[in-house]
């Protein structure tokens, strides 16, 4: 996309907003629509922006192959990880109640720390996704 | 050691004959003591069992509850230890003949042959002791498969088409119509025990109770009814030792063997009396009888001539145990030992011929009676007692199956007694008469004399029993009397 | 610890699936597989004793109790199924070790023993759980999995089987979640239990008939009943033999499973028999499939599509057990649940070792096996045994209770398909039985498998044979789960 100078000029300023709207969006899923999912998909749309400008190796600098892997591995630890501290606590497994002292706190915090996992997979796989394919499109 | 302990030991004996056996292998002389040593040991045990039946002991071991209720069990009656004795006393003498055949012919493969031949008396053992229908099954199916491997042993084309043969009718009658009977016989008894008197009374009606009878009639193909009997030609592609303990005693015997303990324990002879169309049963052994007798009329294969005669003789028992008069039931059961000893004598002879002169055709035997004494004489002991001459075995159980016969008036079983033994004088004595009396017309390949000593010395000794037990049936007698001993006093 | 044991079986494979797909190499991520599936199953065991003692287990994810929040119940039908698929697990993943690298490197090693991680967990998952969405979202977790292992296979047409298979399963998984919706739609819930409380009263609308095809039909689907098994040849031929072995023997079975918890307890038998006739599309289908199966499968030129067939066939034995929609037949459907597992997955087991040596598992890669390779070729024999249906193997046990539930319904002539689909087995069978026995080795100098791969494959062969005789685990707890299933409802 060398040529389009424009794209490539308003996709720069965009971008950063698409990640800060994407962390907004993980953030507050507690209280409006969003939480893990969504916001990982927007995150991952800001890389694929990037991709689409700026080319495959350009976002291979910025982030591996191999790191992405591990985040999105990451990612399901901490779910389940949480649901395990739930039960070394003494609750259920994924009983959120035992993560704090109230259990109002409890819940916040459960919530937050397992969409904050689902995220970071989420996002990480998008992008997996996107450099499968833009990958065969190159020479090797 | 307790009778029980014994009975035990009847199973284990040829089952770690069978590793050890293996283990020997690679030395023949001692693959071929530990055969004959677990074969004495074997018949040792059962000979325990024996007295321990006779003294009144009560015997009976169960093993394992498998399902449901249903248990593999073995306990023993005159007709279990009878089976017994004359499946682990032939293997003795078998396994003799069998160090000289194997050797005489240069066989390979001779360790899996004895191993298998092991595992083979193993189940035979099992189906003799057998205290239900679900163990005799178990051990049926064992003996199916482990004489597979025997029968295929020579390992060429016409061995791997016998051995189709004979597993595909084996499993196919085992799974369509024995198993069906015996899963039949327990939704409507609730047990499989062998119990005198059956199971079945007041059970299941009569109708039904004819459709069950021919099931197990065709599901149990090793007593060779027509038309499942084509496995037994089918089988003699294996060697004559197979040949001659298995199908002439281990195998058939099982086969016959379930049959009498069907109708006997199963069943019970007073309630078959009452199905109707049961006679259909008689019917059916009586054609085989006269059928094999026929086919056997034009075979020129020894082997095959001698399997077809088995068939007809097999069928001679299972009229006789149909019949359901107590004399024939008696007979059937005698039979069972009178055609084993004969029958041995003469497939042992028919392997002598082969491993002495290569001959397999009745047409080759003129005048080898003069080359051949011993081994002839034999045959001529074991078709007498064929066709049922005295001082043969085979006169006294004809002469029960008789008198069983003129028990209950059955003419038809009559008539074809006395068609059939002259259908098998027919086709056993022109072969004695040509071999002594003929001039050999064809020089052989080769000179040759009498068979390796081991294979005679076996013949000869059958050939003896068979004459012996015309005298001394005594005890055989008054131990099998026991099964119906109920309807004799009856009777009386 | 012990409260926790129905999550602990989920989570542990949870947890060491993306543990495993960090490393690097083969043998870390084999290392942790392995541990794994043997926690798992220590876990599975347990549970099995707990509601043996206890009866119905509950357990609420995160402390949200039903019918708001998601349960996790076992109750016996789970349990056993539970115990099958990790102990199924706890015996491939040693054995895939050697396996995996001879057929996918060390660079995808980690990928793969994930995603064995993640099919173990999606199994596991949706046997445990008490939610029918849930269901679904494991069922997705599980075939996602299992389209991914299906891929790696050695032979290129792996990448279409698992497309293919991707296709139909996403299929059968969207007609399962159209079927949940429209019971949601209607009560408004989607715990099993409380569908269950609530659906009586409803099962005259037609939004729930429908729901119930849409179920059934999805599942159907999954569990490869003919006509809709289309994808299961190619896929089970085309993947690595260690997915195979785990695969042909876990991934149909939890979809039965999911068929009976269904039809069972959330619909019951009142409903699922009587007001929509469940046997009559079951049975028929049940009974074609077995024999066109069956027949399919002696033509076939290579081993593992041919039990690839076989599995179609067995599967339908199942299917038929449930149509009956009696006690007896529901137990011997999960009896052969069970058993089935076991035999297949030392059949296929077998024959990766043959593939790891022979290079294939064409009908030639067979040929002389008995020589070259004898452990291997008997634990074959033995796994065919069972698939036949010969007494002391698991396979004879769900085959005599499968007639004998068949026999209490009057229903001769399925008794005679499932008999004939036994004779069909001995063909197939016997065909590679022969050419083991009887052809000679296209190259003799290949030697026995190594023992890392013989060691589960016997581990598993005597398995077979040991609960073919001391049924306690099978046939007491099959009967239980059968007893609460057609209690039908729920317990709380």
């Amino acid at each position: 996309m060398n040529d389009h100078l424009i794209l490539r000029v308003v996709g720069k300023f965009l971008i950063p907003y698409v990640m800060l709207f994407g962390l907004y969006v993980q953030f507050h899923g507690d209280f409006g629509p969003g939480g893990g999912f969504q916001a990982g998909v927007i995150f991952a749309s800001g890389f694929v922006i990037y991709t689409l400008l700026f080319g495959l190796r350009s976002t291979q600098q910025i982030v591996s192959e191999g790191f992405l892997r591990v985040i999105s591995a990451s990612g399901v630890l901490i779910y389940a990880g949480v649901g395990v501290a739930s039960m070394l606590m003494g609750g259920e497994f994924l009983n959120y109640n035992v993560l704090a002292a109230n259990p109002i706190a409890g819940q916040h915090i459960g919530i937050m720390v397992i969409e904050f996992g689902v995220g970071l997979t989420v996002a990480s796989t998008m992008t997996l996704l996107l450099m499968m394919f833009a990958e065969r499109g190159l020479p090797s | 050691m307790s009778a029980n302990t014994a009975l035990i030991l009847s199973l284990l004996i040829p089952l770690i004959g069978a590793v050890l056996i293996a283990l020997a292998g690679r030395w023949p002389n001692l693959r071929e003591a530990v055969t004959l040593t677990t074969a004495v040991l074997l018949f040792a045990a059962v000979i325990r069992v024996l007295m321990g039946l006779n003294d009144g002991e009560v015997i009976g071991v169960e093993l394992v509850t498998v399902f449901s209720g249903l248990s593999i069990a073995f306990n023993t009656e005159p007709l279990s230890i009878l089976f017994a004795m004359i499946a682990s006393g032939l293997w003795i003498v078998t396994s003799v003949y069998a160090f000289g055949y194997m050797r005489g012919t240069k066989e390979k493969n001779q360790t899996r042959f004895y191993v298998c031949f092991a595992i083979a008396l193993f189940g035979a053992m099992g189906v003799a002791f057998s205290a239900n229908l679900l163990t005799l099954f178990i051990f049926y199916e064992v003996l199916t498969l482990s004489t597979y491997p025997l029968v295929t042993h020579k390992g060429d084309e016409k061995a791997k088409a016998g051995g189709r043969t004979y597993l595909l009718i084996l499993m196919t009658t085992s799974l369509i119509f024995l198993l069906p009977a015996i899963v039949w016989t327990y939704a409507v008894a609730g047990t499989l025990d062998f119990v005198p008197g059956g199971i079945l009374e007041g059970k299941l009606d009569s109708g039904a109770a004819t459709l069950l009878l021919m099931l197990f009639l065709f599901g149990v193909a090793k007593a060779a009814v027509m038309p499942v009997h084509r496995w037994l030609p089918a089988a003699m592609v294996a060697p004559t030792p197979v040949s001659a303990l298995l199908h002439a005693v281990a195998v058939v015997k099982a086969g016959v063997f379930t049959l009498i303990k069907v109708v006997i324990y199963i069943f019970g002879t007073d309630y078959l009396a009452d199905v109707p169309y049961e006679s259909v049963a008689v019917y059916l052994a009586g054609f085989t009888i006269v059928a094999a007798s026929c086919i056997a009329l034009r075979q020129t294969n020894i082997k095959r001539l001698l399997a077809y005669s088995t068939i007809g003789q097999l069928s001679y028992i299972v009229m006789a145990t149909m019949a359901l008069a107590p004399f024939s039931e008696i007979g059937a059961a005698i039979h069972i030992a009178a055609h084993a000893f004969a029958k041995i004598t003469l497939f042992f002879t028919a392997g002598a011929i082969y491993v002495a002169s290569k001959k397999t055709e009745i047409t080759q035997l003129n005048g080898i009676g003069l080359r051949m004494p011993f081994t002839m004489v034999a045959f001529a002991v074991g078709a007498l007692s064929m066709i049922g001459v005295p001082p043969t075995a085979g006169f006294v159980s004809k002469w029960f199956i008789i008198a069983g016969a003129f028990q209950l008036e059955n003419y038809f079983v009559l008539a074809v007694l006395l068609i059939s033994t002259a259908l098998n004088a027919a086709y056993f004595l022109p072969i004695i008469f040509n071999a002594f009396f003929k001039k050999e017309d064809v020089a052989p390949a080769y000179d040759h004399q009498e068979a390796p000593v081991s294979m005679v010395a076996a013949l000869c000794f059958t050939a003896t029993l068979t004459i012996l037990f015309f005298f001394f049936n005594g005890p055989v007698l008054e131990l099998e009397s026991q099964i119906v001993r109920g309807e004799i006093l009856n009777e009386q | 610890m012990l409260t926790h044991l129905p999550v602990l079986v989920v989570l542990a494979p949870l947890l060491a699936a993306p543990v495993a797909a960090l490393m690097r190499g083969a043998f870390a991520p084999w290392v942790v597989a392995t541990l794994v599936s043997w926690f798992s199953f220590v876990c599975s065991l347990l549970l099995l004793a707990q509601v043996s003692d206890q009866g119905v287990i509950v357990y609420s994810m995160g402390g949200w109790e039903a019918p708001w929040g998601i349960e996790y119940r076992i109750d016996f039908a789970n349990a056993l199924l539970l115990v099958l698929i990790t102990g199924l697990a706890s015996i491939v993943m040693p054995y895939a070790r050697l396996s995996v690298r001879h057929e996918i490197g060390d660079e995808r090693s980690p990928m793969f023993y994930a995603a064995m991680l993640l099919l173990v967990l999606g199994l596991c998952g949706m046997t445990a759980t008490g939610d029918a969405f849930n269901i679904f979202v494991f069922l997705e977790i599980s075939s996602l999995a299992t389209y991914t292992l299906l891929a790696m296979g050695k032979d290129r047409r792996a990448l279409t089987s698992s497309f293919s298979y991707l296709v139909m399963g996403t299929i059968g998984g969207t007609f399962y979640l159209i079927g949940v919706g429209f019971l949601y739609v209607m009560t408004g819930t989607l715990n099993i239990a409380d569908l269950a409380e609530r659906l009586p009263a409803l099962s005259d609308s037609a939004t729930v008939r429908t729901g119930f095809a849409f179920i059934v039909t999805g599942i159907c689907l999954k569990l490869a009943l003919f006509p809709l098994h289309l994808w299961l040849p190619n896929a089970y031929t085309f993947a690595p033999s260690a997915v195979t072995a785990l695969l042909g023997a876990t991934a149909t079975k939890v979809a039965v499973y999911i068929l009976v918890r269904m039809v069972f307890t959330v619909f019951g038998v009142e409903f699922s028999f009587v007001t929509i006739p469940l046997s009559d599309v079951l049975v028929p289908l049940a009974i074609v499939g077995l024999l066109s199966a069956s027949s399919v499968s002696i033509m076939q030129p290579n081993v593992k599509r041919m039990l690839a067939y076989s599995s179609v066939a067995q599967i339908s034995y199942i299917i038929l057990g449930i149509g009956m929609g009696t006690a007896m037949g529901l137990t011997a459907a999960l009896l052969h649940v069970f058993n089935h597992g076991v035999m297949k997955a030392a059949l296929f087991m077998a024959l990766g070792a043959v593939s790891y040596r022979m290079g294939g598992t064409d009908l030639k890669h067979m040929n002389g096996l008995a020589r070259t390779m004898p452990l291997t070729f008997w634990a074959f024999v033995i796994g065919g045994l069972s698939l036949i249906g010969v007494p002391l193997t698991v396979g004879f046990v769900s085959k005599w209770h499968l007639i004998l539930a068949a026999m209490e319904l009057g229903w001769w002539p399925v008794v005679v398909v499932i008999l004939v689909g036994s004779i069909l087995a001995v063909i197939y069978i016997g065909r590679v039985v022969e050419a083991g026995f009887f052809k000679e080795p296209e190259d003799s100098t290949r030697r026995e498998a190594p023992a890392g791969l013989l060691i589960p494959l016997w581990i598993l062969v005597i398995a077979n044979i040991w609960l073919g005789i001391d049924t306690r685990l099978t046939v007491d707890i099959a009967e239980a789960a059968a007893a609460q299933l057609m209690a039908g409802g729920v317990v709380r």
